[in-house]
Formats: structure tokens, C-alpha cells, sequence
């Protein structure tokens, strides 16, 4: 199931919009508070530090800030809970947290020597979308 | 230095609080009721809550916070961040304040209760709530 470790924290419906803002802030600090134990356990202490995961985390949210209805933000937040989850529970590997959450939206290919400045920014933007 | 600011903050809440007397003084004639009210308990007046939170936090814990928030919400410099600044003012949304009060609690090695995180609005409350906090650790 979606929750093995982390205590079965779904609920029924938000009932207002003020509701589900209050759901969104404590499952922010329930994040918050678990990034030490994440940095101990996926050993992240020379890559990243606590402020810029807890960026990343409010970036995160903050991409769906825009939406209004309760339940869709129930349901990101479940999902945001399932993947919370995951991650403490040692579910996941340490790549798959760098990629996920320590790496910039620079895209995957970098122009890391001479030889690469004569790609086409076709290649170098083929990892982020179809559309551009 | 710190009695020196705790000393301007007590004074800045002492005429908020004679102006509220001479303001209900003044609405004598609007409502009788209200001058019945006076005449019986002159001392109606609750205590300001402001008056009681005044004269808490130290400078450098008010310099540590400035440091956080301008940081969080990537302000330069020499922008000013005094103790009377609210996030709001600053240009934080909700979810930025926070992120700041997070920040603090992993600065200050503290944690803050529910209850007192959805008060937190200027730099000056969150120090005071910062200093309560520390002081409570170590007794």
C-alpha cells in the first residue's frame, strides 16, 4: 500500500480551501523535519545542505500553487505523503534523490568540455520536454 | 544595548495606550451606554496584549532572524529589515513564512508549536518567540 511505515495520515475531504492550506503547511513541516534523517540515511551531508532541500521542497509545492480545488489538492497531497514516505523508508536510492531533488532543471546534458559546445540545443533540451 | 531597544518598545506601546483612553473619553456623547459603562468600571480597559510581548528579544537574535529572511526571500543586502518588518511587507506568501519559521527552528535548534507558528508576522515577534523558546530549553 501507499503508506508502510509513515502512520496512515489520509483523512476524508478538505472541507474548505482554508483547510486544505492548513494540510499543505503541516505536511510542508512534517518534510522539513524529516530532511535530517534523509541526509543521514541517502548520506547527502558533502552534496546538499538542509536550506536548499527545504527550497527544493517549497519549490515543489509551490508549483501547484495555483490550484484551488480541495480535493485535487487532497490528492496531491496524498501523493506528496506517498513519495515523503518513500523516501524515509529508505525505498528509493540515492541517484534517484539526486536527480530528483538535489540537481538543478539545467537539463541532464551539460556542457562539461570543448567537444560538447557543438551540440544543438535540440540535444541539450531533449530531457526536459517535447515542446519548444 | 538591549535595554536600550527594550526600552524604546515599551514606550512606543505606552501612548497607543493613553490614546485608547482618551479616545472612549471623547465618544462620550455617542452612546450613553458607553459613558454608563465608564462610570461604573473606570477600569474596563483589557490590558493590550501588545504591552505584555514588548521588551523581550536581544539585537543579535533580531540580526540572526533579518539574516534568515533576507536570505529566504533573496532580498539584497542593504535592504531594511527591521524588527518592525512583516514577512508580508517583505514580499513573503504564506508558504515563504513558513519556510522561514522552519528555517529558524533548524537555526536556533528549537521547534515551535502549531499555535504560536500562525501568529508569527513581523521579524520582532518571531525573535521574542525565539527567545522564549531558548530560554524554556535551558531552564
Amino acid at each position: 500500500m501507499a503508506f508502510t511505515l509513515r502512520g496512515l495520515k489520509v483523512s476524508p475531504n478538505s472541507a474548505s480551501l482554508e483547510e486544505a492550506r492548513s494540510r499543505v503547511f503541516d505536511f510542508f513541516k512534517t518534510a522539513c523535519r524529516s530532511i535530517p534523517s534523509i541526509m543521514e540515511i541517502y548520506n547527502l551531508h558533502d552534496v546538499v545542505t538542509v536550506s536548499q532541500l527545504r527550497s527544493t521542497i517549497a519549490s515543489e509545492i509551490r508549483k501547484n500553487a495555483h490550484i484551488d480545488n480541495p480535493k485535487v489538492i487532497d490528492l496531491l497531497l496524498f501523493k506528496g505523503m506517498e513519495e515523503l514516505g518513500n523516501i524515509t523508508e529508505h525505498a528509493k536510492q540515492r541517484h534517484h534523490i539526486l536527480g530528483q531533488y538535489v540537481l538543478g532543471k539545467q537539463g541532464l546534458v551539460q556542457d562539461s568540455s570543448t567537444k560538447d559546445e557543438g551540440i544543438s540545443p535540440f540535444l541539450k533540451s531533449f530531457y526536459e520536454t517535447n515542446y519548444f | 544595548m538591549a535595554s536600550i531597544a527594550g526600552m524604546q518598545i515599551c514606550l512606543l506601546a505606552g501612548p497607543r495606550s493613553i490614546h485608547q483612553r482618551s479616545g472612549t473619553s471623547i465618544n462620550h456623547g455617542l452612546k450613553t451606554s458607553v459613558s454608563f459603562w465608564r462610570t461604573i468600571a473606570p477600569r474596563l480597559q483589557p490590558v493590550l496584549p501588545q504591552l505584555r510581548i514588548a521588551c523581550a528579544a536581544k539585537p543579535e537574535t533580531v540580526e540572526k532572524v533579518s539574516a534568515i529572511v533576507r536570505k529566504q526571500l533573496a532580498l539584497p543586502d542593504d535592504s531594511a529589515v527591521t524588527g518592525e518588518s512583516s514577512f508580508s511587507a517583505l514580499g513573503a506568501d504564506s508558504l515563504d513564512t513558513v519556510e522561514i519559521v522552519m528555517g529558524l527552528e533548524e537555526a536556533f535548534n528549537i521547534s515551535v508549536e502549531e499555535e504560536s507558528a500562525q501568529n508569527i508576522s513581523t521579524v520582532q515577534e518571531a525573535a521574542d518567540l525565539i527567545e522564549k523558546l531558548v530560554e524554556k530549553q535551558k531552564a
